[in-house]
């Protein structure tokens, strides 16, 4: 009996003592926004019981990844509307997943809104016109969702960018975001280009020309980029802007030289 | 010193609250002298196979102590210099033989090449030597009990308590055990068996006592005990059949009364041994 | 009877002996325990687990790689996560029920050996067991891994054609970053502590009971639990009896960090060595309340 006695306070009372460690762990979780899920009743009916003890096992990720792929094939047999609704679950389990979002947004606008588009069921071209542009929207209201939970990922930024630039044809929006995106250390090295085209499209030429300049004049042998590339935007960008041939940076046709022969 | 000394050793178990306690062991004094084999002899449940725990610390006593070789018994030095062969013991079903004595041999403080020779001379004295690769799941029950011994001595203890070291083996390892005990005590070592076949008991200790509900009743030297005082066998041999009815007549003659004239026995182990050894394949691997 | 040939020979005196902890006794019964797992086949568990990682590597092939990527760090983690669970509890629970049961304990502790030493390398042969069950695990985790990169990269080469060399390079080192992220060992730093843990509490348990299925029982109720007070401790916040005792209970949900490891999410060095002290010190005392519960235990 004394022995029992003894192992229980050995157990309880340091327990008892790092409460403070266990609260600073749990703020610590909160703080870095991770950490438990709620499981409301509306999200357990949404996913059903056993993945909801899943959940609450702390295999969340398991369980969105389940979500996901049936919202998959939900896709695949054409019901868009189930199909929203999980990628909506699967974000609202693992809110930090960027590639929910982005695939989410992706799945609305590209193939969800293409496929209603040319619904047979349409009654007119309006019709279908006006169904894939309800899906632009709400990509839209996705991405921004999700630029909302990961305000310091690029992706997002970018996926919203593209969104504009492609679907909406907007090249101003789609510049904007383009900006945040490439804000960010690990942007991909391809997205600036992809920034200054938009700039360009939404009327500033000149900002375009400055980015293609100031890429040029880096150090060829440590930057890599594709030169050929910035080697033509720049030098169109130098024509349209006719920019003095004194002034130019970028290298010309050996034809085209001024004072060359021809 | 004792070998083993208890002092008013008692141990009460509690059945639960509505059954009370069970004495299992009554106020035990017990001495054992180093050199003797002394055995426990009582039936199920007399309390021997307490007595034993109760000197080697895996129980308690509710009162009273325990010594060996004069340390107490609660202290794990007192466990230096004892072998201990539990009642049907069972070990690691998954090891060899020379598995399970490296095994008890390191928990010893053995090691190296010593343990090695000291694993070799024991299954050599135990009779395993054939079988020391062989998993103990494949080990027949008299099998068990030699690498049991063997386990007990591993470390070359002074002291050893056998609980049961006979049950359910068949004669020829009986015999076998009962000569390693002699053979321990011809080399200086204290045994404390404790058992209930009693006929294989008389022929190897010096001492017993006779537990019965948890009180020793009996104790003394076997010899003594066991001998009819008031009694007298004389055997003749080649006596004919004139000749006895003198005999008879002599005694009474003599005040005393004939009792029983009758040819002597050989004991029916006696028979079966004598004749394995006759049969030519009676000889070999045991089990 | 005759006289002993050889003279009897008395042991000194106890006070110019001592046997002290010994690491040695530790470390044989903690191998033996070992061994007895891995004879025993525990180890067979691992080739489902195997299956488990065939199959994650080699489905979903019709997905993006970002989603096959997280789909195989996801279910694997989780697997050895379960696995790991099932060795740690089943594993533990009947170390101190087998020896009774068996009766080998009687042989061990009638040696010169402490209750403590016995108690702490039965303890210590289940976390080895636990810890080679969790590298076998990761490696076979690893080679999918590798697989499913290898793949990756030879279809973004086949998809290259129109793209440049250095987006090309990019492309294959976001594939490779991806895949072996270093922060996973953070993640499995922290599950092998929590099974520890696991097992300690087992230990704990069987100290004092000796069914298995008790044993079993009990630990997967407070695994349970564990993961509950997270929780519950928000909701209950208020109350202080609650606050109190739900403290006794530790809270398991912290170990998890696989989830956001494999969302890239930075969880920094100081954080994961706060969750393993915590951890670390709640194995301590449960491995000492179990002694003290043991130490006392008539066998």
């Amino acid at each position: 009996m004394r022995g029992k006695l003894i192992a229980a306070l050995v157990v309880v009372l340091p327990a008892w003592a790092m409460l403070p460690l266990e609260n600073r762990i749990h703020a610590e979780n909160v703080a870095l926004r991770y950490g438990t899920t709620q499981v409301t009743g509306g999200l357990r009916d949404r996913i059903g019981q056993g993945m909801a003890i899943a959940l609450l096992a702390g295999f969340r990720g398991v369980v969105a990844d389940f979500v996901w792929i049936q919202s998959h094939t939900f896709w695949e047999k054409r019901e868009w509307l189930r199909q929203y609704d999980d990628m909506e679950v699967a974000t609202i389990l693992q809110p930090q997943s960027v590639m929910f979002w982005d695939l989410g947004a992706w799945h609305m606008a590209w193939n969800i809104g293409y496929a209603v588009s040319v619904d047979p069921a349409n009654r007119t071209k309006a019709e279908g016109i006006k169904r894939e542009r309800e899906w632009w929207d709400k990509a839209r209201e996705f991405l921004r969702r999700g630029i909302e939970n990961n305000p310091n990922r690029y992706d997002l930024y970018f996926a919203m960018g593209w969104l504009y630039q492609v679907k909406y044809q907007d090249w101003c929006r789609a510049e904007e975001y383009y900006a945040k995106a490439i804000a960010f250390p690990d942007a991909p090295s391809y997205l600036p280009r992809i920034h200054a085209r938009a700039l360009e499209k939404c009327g500033d030429a000149i900002g375009a020309y400055q980015y293609w300049k100031g890429l040029w004049l880096q150090d060829h042998r440590t930057v890599h980029q594709p030169w050929g590339i910035v080697a033509r935007e720049g030098k169109r960008l130098e024509d349209l802007l006719k920019i003095p041939y004194n002034q130019r940076v970028f290298p010309m046709d050996p034809a085209r030289r001024p004072g060359a022969s021809e | 010193m004792d070998a083993i000394r208890t002092e008013n050793l008692t141990k009460k178990y509690n059945l639960g609250w509505r059954r009370g306690r069970l004495l299992a062991l009554d106020r035990l004094n017990l001495q054992v002298r180093p050199g003797e084999v002394y055995g426990l002899l009582g039936p199920n449940g007399s309390g021997k196979s307490t007595a034993l725990k109760l000197i080697l610390d895996l129980v308690a006593p509710t009162a009273g102590g325990a010594w060996i070789f004069g340390v107490p018994c609660d202290r794990v030095v007192s466990r230096l210099h004892v072998g201990f062969l539990p009642e049907n013991p069972y070990f690691y079903r998954y090891l060899t033989a020379v598995e399970t004595l490296e095994f008890y041999g390191k928990l010893c403080g053995m090691g190296g090449t010593p343990l090695r020779r000291r694993i070799d001379e024991l299954l050599e004295l135990v009779g395993l030597a054939g079988a020391r690769d062989r998993r103990l799941a494949g080990y027949s029950k008299g099998m068990l009990q030699r690498i049991g011994l063997a386990q007990a001595m591993i470390h070359d203890p002074q002291l050893l308590l056998l609980d049961e070291p006979t049950a359910g083996v068949d004669p020829i390892g009986s015999r076998d055990i009962r000569d390693l005990v002699l053979r321990l005590k011809h080399l200086g070592k204290t045994v404390l068996l404790s058992s209930h076949l009693l006929a294989q008991v008389q022929d190897v200790c010096d001492r017993i006592g006779v537990l019965n509900l948890g009180r020793l009743i009996l104790e003394g030297e076997v010899g003594q005990l066991i001998k009819d005082q008031r009694r007298l066998n004389i055997t003749v041999q080649d006596l004919p059949e004139a000749g006895r009815a003198r005999v008879e007549q002599a005694v009474r003659a003599a005040g005393g009364t004939v009792v029983s004239v009758d040819h002597p026995e050989t004991t029916l182990e006696a028979l079966f041994l004598d004749a394995l050894k006759k049969d030519s394949r009676g000889a070999g691997d045991h089990d | 009877m005759t006289e002993p040939a050889s003279p009897v020979v008395i042991p000194r005196p106890a006070g110019s002996e001592w046997v002290g902890f010994s690491p040695g006794r530790v470390a044989a019964i903690a191998r033996n325990t070992f061994t007895e797992a891995v004879r025993q086949k525990v180890f067979n568990i691992l080739l489902v687990f195997a299956l488990v990682v065939i199959a994650t590597a080699s489905l979903f092939a019709e997905f993006s790689f970002s989603e096959q990527l997280k789909f195989v760090k996801d279910f694997c983690l989780g697997t050895i996560t379960v696995f790991g669970t099932l060795i740690a509890i089943v594993g533990t629970a009947q170390l101190l029920p087998n020896e009774v049961e068996h009766r080998t304990i009687y042989t061990i502790l009638a040696k010169p050996v402490r209750r403590f030493e016995f108690l702490l390398g039965k303890y210590t042969g289940s976390v080895l067991l636990i810890f080679m069950s969790l590298v076998m695990m990761t490696l076979m985790f690893s080679a999918a891994l590798v697989y499913k990169e290898q793949r990756l990269i030879a279809s973004a080469r086949e998809d290259a054609a129109g793209m440049s060399a250095p987006d090309l390079q990019q492309e294959i080192g976001q594939i490779q970053a991806a895949t072996f992220d270093p922060d996973l060992v953070k993640a499995l730093l922290l599950i092998f502590v929590k099974l520890a843990l696991l097992a300690a509490i087992t230990l704990l348990v069987s100290t004092f009971s000796t069914s298995m299925v008790f044993n079993v029982t009990v630990a997967f109720m407070i695994l349970v639990a564990g993961h509950l007070v997270g929780t519950a401790r928000d909701m209950w916040a208020d109350n202080r009896l609650a606050v109190w005792l739900l403290g006794i209970i530790p809270d398991l949900g912290s170990f998890n960090i696989a989830d956001d490891i494999i969302l890239g999410n930075a969880i920094p060095w100081a954080h994961v060595a706060k969750v393993v002290l915590y951890g670390m010190v709640y194995l301590v005392c449960t491995v000492a309340g179990a002694h003290f519960i043991f130490s006392d235990r008539e066998i």
